[in-house]
């Protein structure tokens, strides 16, 4: 289908990013000014930028269709996502805004003294930017393709080359602007569309959320096939049917008898109103029980749900402090009060946003089971308002929610692309503005490429992947090297090394199919309960047991991180070269 | 979560004499040196820091990790139903996200009121 008001949607998006950036280069000059806006943006607007940024395809789609698929308590990631604020003020913000440096990288370095750590570090910046790019990439294929059709790659195609023309010639201060912008605009594509469904609820079918049953649909529902599919079903149904059914092409009636029927791609099945929604043979049936318990479901099956539910906790309020992208926003701050109101802040504006995808998901459960007979339940919230409201206000409120989900995608791809070339030029290419430029545009030719290579491959699997491995290597970096005198480099790359390939091999065996069921499966899917503790001891054992690798000015350093700024004797990096060892 | 343990609170306001029979009260210099006493002056200041985090995070990670487990103690909870809308909808759909923020906000009043404390110690000389 083509919605011309979706595309139109779509590109003004695009062209109001384009602009405002463009705006800003005029103000940039140097690559300090590209990387961290020279250090002039308040509170409010470093908010909004940190929340734009942050807010990504999986808060936008992926939370209210993983909670539509598996049950409310798939909503634990996105308590975890604002959560992961909470510990990044209280522990994490102002003294990492004192110390000064621009990057992961560049604390490392800064704090422990070690070159071999900052290109540890550096890969790692590249790891988990990667595959948290990827689905953001991929997200932005499927909203293209509910939008006009065609195949999933030209979305793809499409957002690599916008982000990475825009991030090769605007840089940050223009990207400021552009994500507080953005989280605006999320904000706003999120809550009226969910605020004016809500309204079109007049009598709650409340027992498809709370029933014992699963769901039924309300009134003749059409349902489209994207993609082949193998369907299960409960107890026969009258359909009208055109396309191919169980590898017969039909057009008119049919039984749809009980057991499992092959559905092939660009099928449409009639269901009456009142019968049960089949469902995706792969995917869970729920009781409206089983979808209202709080317990996260890996999957739909409630075996071992509640370290599931600590496992995706871990990973999401540890990992968030870990994402590259979002640290390098703290040195905007003015200082480190700044840093921490705004990320009080922050915190204010993702709580209220994930109100949302809640709303999102309760509503497709009621009112659109067909998403569970053609496995389409990430696209609720691109579909619904469509669905629900008939004639033009389904067609506006449709355009605003792809906008507002093309605008994740652009601002979280940019924050991410920008966080990857500036390590690549920094550290491998020598800096400067040019060797900035050749960094974006080669990694943002890499990354479309490899966006393209796992069209496959679900977007949870990625950005579950890039939160548990951020969880597992730069958030005990971050909170060791902050609060702990003791750390040594030795230590900090054992545990990046350990928890990065811990992590990271649990995720790629659960891609490849290890660990369909029981604990092997929450052990190996949500490797954050075990990985964390376990870069956490390498850390500190490791540290332990190389104490002459302390740094000689560890006492300046750890002065740097938490000295208020009013009392400093002079800037932080001046003064954490001027050591005297000993007295 | 972080690696400082348990701390005494209020040790910055400590006005331990300083060896040497230098002044009684501290300045921005004494953090800079190199000795005993510069040091203990920044472990003050740090376990302060420290103890303002983890008495924030503290009820933060019950808020998180008792919800969870009650329902996995008591199923009752799990399915329980307030005006019609499961527990689970009000809670995990909006209503864990005020007290968050609002120990976010009391978190930012108490670290700048302790190095208000910090800042005035060291300028009472």
């Amino acid at each position: 289908m083509t919605e011309p008001a979706t595309v139109v949607a779509i590109i003004t998006v695009t062209a109001i990013t384009a602009i405002i950036g463009a705006r800003g280069v005029r103000v940039a000059r140097t690559p300090a000014d590209f990387l961290v806006a020279a250090r002039q943006v308040p509170a409010p607007l470093n908010a909004s930028a940190i929340s734009g940024e942050y807010l990504s395809a999986a808060s936008f789609l992926g939370v209210a269709g993983l909670a539509m698929l598996e049950g409310l308590g798939a909503l634990w990631y996105a308590v975890g996502y604002a959560a992961g604020y909470l510990v990044l003020l209280a522990a994490v913000a102002a003294p990492l805004r004192r110390f000064g440096a621009y990057t992961i990288p560049d604390f490392a370095e800064g704090r422990l003294g070690s070159q071999a750590l900052r290109r540890a570090a550096t890969a790692t910046v590249i790891l988990i930017c990667g595959f948290y790019l990827l689905p953001q990439l991929k997200g932005a294929g499927v909203t293209l393709q509910v939008a006009v059709g065609g195949p999933v790659w030209i979305g793809v195609v499409v957002l690599g080359g916008i982000v990475t023309l825009g991030i090769a010639s605007g840089g940050m201060k223009g990207i400021t602007f552009v994500q507080a912008f953005q989280y605006w605009l999320k904000i706003v594509a999120i809550a009226v569309p969910a605020l004016i469904l809500l309204a079109f609820v007049q009598h709650p079918p409340v027992a498809n959320v709370t029933g014992a049953a699963p769901p039924t649909f309300l009134h003749k529902t059409a349902v489209q096939f994207p993609q082949s599919e193998v369907i299960s079903v409960t107890a026969a149904i009258d359909v009208t049917a055109s396309g191919k059914v169980d590898g017969v092409q039909r057009d008119g009636p049919l039984v749809l008898t009980k057991g499992r029927h092959s559905v092939d791609g660009g099928a449409t099945l009639t269901f009456p109103a009142g019968a049960h929604a089949p469902h995706v043979e792969a995917n869970p049936v729920m009781s409206g029980e089983a979808w209202t318990s709080p317990l996260l479901q890996l999957g739909g099956r409630p075996d071992h749900a509640l370290a599931a539910t600590y496992g995706v906790l871990l990973a999401t309020v540890l990992g968030a402090m870990g994402l590259p992208h979002i640290l390098v926003r703290f040195y905007t701050n003015r200082d480190g009060q700044a840093a921490r109101r705004t990320t009080a802040f922050v915190l204010l504006l993702l709580g209220f946003f994930y109100i949302f995808p809640a709303v999102f998901a309760v509503l497709g459960r009621m009112e659109a089971p067909g998403l569970y007979t053609s496995g389409q339940t990430d696209s609720v919230v691109l579909v619904l308002p469509r669905m629900m409201a008939a004639g033009s206000l389904g067609i506006v409120l449709g355009a605003l929610v792809a906008a507002g989900a093309f605008a994740a995608f652009l601002s979280t791809s940019s924050g991410l692309l920008i966080s990857m070339s500036g390590a690549l030029s920094h550290d491998i290419m020598g800096g400067g503005v040019r060797a900035f430029r050749g960094s974006a545009i080669a990694i943002g030719i890499v990354m479309t490429a490899l966006g393209l290579a796992v069209l496959n491959i679900s977007i949870n699997v990625l950005v579950g992947w890039a939160f548990a491995i951020a969880a597992s290597t730069f958030c005990p970096l971050l909170l060791l090297g902050i609060w702990w005198r003791r750390f040594t480099w030795i230590g900090a790359i054992a545990g990046l090394i350990l928890g990065g390939l811990a992590s990271s091999i649990a995720v790629l065996l659960t891609i490849v199919g290890v660990g369909a069921s029981g604990w092997p499966a929450v052990l190996l899917s949500e490797p954050a309960i075990w990985t964390v503790p376990l870069a956490f001891a390498a850390m500190i054992v490791v540290s332990l047991a190389t104490p002459r690798f302390v740094p000689a000015d560890v006492t300046q350093q750890l002065l740097a991180l938490h000295l208020p700024e009013r009392v400093r004797l002079r800037s932080a990096a001046d003064r954490g070269l001027v050591t005297q060892p000993g007295s | 979560m972080t690696a400082e343990p348990a701390p005494a609170r209020e040790v910055v306001r400590s006005q331990a004499r300083r060896p040497g029979g230098r002044a009684s009260t501290p300045a921005p210099d004494d953090l800079y040196e190199p000795d005993a006493y510069g040091r203990e002056l920044l472990a003050s200041l740090m376990r302060a820091q420290g103890g303002a985090c983890v008495t924030v995070l503290l009820p933060a990670l019950a808020l998180l990790a008792l919800y969870p487990l009650l329902t996995a103690i008591f199923p009752w909870l799990a399915t329980a139903q307030v005006a019609g809308l499961p527990l689970t909808l009000l809670i995990l759909g909006g209503g864990i996200y005020p007290p968050l923020v609002l120990l976010g906000y009391w978190y930012v009043r108490r670290a700048e009121r302790l190095e208000q404390q910090f800042v005035e110690l060291l300028k009472e000389q």
